[in-house]
């Protein structure tokens, strides 16, 4: 500031003085309004900074929280991709080897139907093998059904295409044997007596053409004395071979 | 007399009592304007008592001290300086010593004027 001298003194004019106070009071009024406004905006910048302060460290923390959660999710989400991949290649395995099971199965069953260890049932034919009549002339064994007559309609009947084949009831087996026993016939071990019903499960039409085809089985039989007769059958019904015979 | 005392009471009512609000940002020149007037008024009053006193010296630096300081705060802002320091630090330290001024005339004053009446 420089120094002007300037001296005001009491004697000045009325008018001086009441301007001087205005000037001044205006001055003090300008002053005091900033003065109370900058207090009033302080004040509440004061207040706000630590609510918001306080609040924005919640938000901090809340929202490092959802990342570190978001995080967890998104590892536990590929974990759950990839697992889910995994059952899925399982599951497709699995199916696979059911599959391949089932198949198995079926074999298993085919087999053991083919190896008599099962109940079966089916239409095929029935072909009875009775002993002739005898009229009291001639050889007696002439008359009376031998091994070989079973073999023969036996083997006839599997080459045409029987599935399974029974004697009097009794399973035939790749094991069987067949033994003539005088006036019975020994199949793997038990004794059937003549007549002997040979049932083959199969086509039946099949089967009978092939039984019954000229210069076949049924002619060379009838020509050895034996009753021979056949009978297509709806459904034929086998019973299991028991243990291991 | 009264009237200035007056005029600055009327003032803080209405600073008080205003409810405008200006953006955070800008309280800084507020504060450096508040600082400038308080020096320029300082310097008033030293004048006064040192009879140096001017009125259209005092009132133009008034207003003049604040549009200045809070400019100068305006443009530190803007260059990234803190040039409001220079303002807080010059106007802090001529308040420092416009107050001791005051304070020994007035000190002078006071031990002078009991031996008058004495």
């Amino acid at each position: 500031m420089t120094a002007r001298k300037v001296l005001i003194g009491r004697g000045t004019s009325e008018m001086k003085v009441k301007s001087k106070h205005f000037v001044l009071s205006l001055i003090g009024l300008v002053l005091g309004f900033m003065i109370a406004f900058s207090y009033n905006l302080t004040k509440d910048k004061i207040e706000q900074p630590k609510l918001s302060n306080k609040s924005w460290d919640r938000d901090f923390q809340l929202r490092e929280n959802l990342v570190e959660q978001e995080e967890k999710t998104r590892k536990l989400q590929k974990e759950l991709f990839s697992r889910q991949e995994e059952v899925t290649s399982m599951e497709k395995q699995l199916s696979k080897e059911a599959h391949n099971y089932s198949e198995i199965t079926k074999e298993m069953d085919k087999y053991r139907m083919y190896l008599g260890k099962v109940k079966v049932k089916g239409k095929g034919l029935e072909v009875t093998l009775a002993d002739g009549d005898y009229n009291s002339s001639g050889d007696v064994n002439n008359y009376i059904v031998h091994e070989q007559h079973i073999f023969k309609v036996v083997n006839e009947l599997y080459a045409s295409g029987a599935q399974a084949v029974a004697i009097n009831g009794q399973r035939l087996t790749r094991q069987s044997y067949i033994v003539c026993n005088g006036p019975v016939i020994t199949i793997d071990g038990t004794q059937h007596p003549a007549p002997f019903v040979v049932s083959a499960i199969g086509d039946p039409d099949v089967l009978e053409a092939a039984v019954n085809i000229s210069g076949g089985v049924m002619e060379q039989l009838v020509n050895e004395n034996i009753i021979f007769s056949v009978e297509k059958m709806e459904e034929i019904i086998m019973e299991p071979v028991l243990g291991s015979k | 007399m009264w009237l200035p005392i007056f005029g600055l009471i009327l003032g803080v009512m209405l600073g008080l009592l205003t409810d405008i609000r200006i953006p955070d940002e800008y309280s800084n020149y507020l504060s450096i304007a508040v600082l400038a007037a308080l020096d320029t008024l300082l310097g008033g009053m030293r004048a006064y008592l040192q009879n140096l006193y001017d009125e259209k010296v005092f009132v133009s630096g008034f207003f003049f001290n604040i549009i200045l300081a809070a400019s100068l705060a305006f443009l530190g802002v803007h260059l990234g300086v803190d040039l409001y320091l220079a303002a807080v630090f010059a106007f802090g330290v001529r308040l420092f010593q416009n107050i001791a001024v005051i304070r020994r005339i007035l000190l002078s004053k006071w031990s002078k004027s009991p031996e008058k009446n004495l």
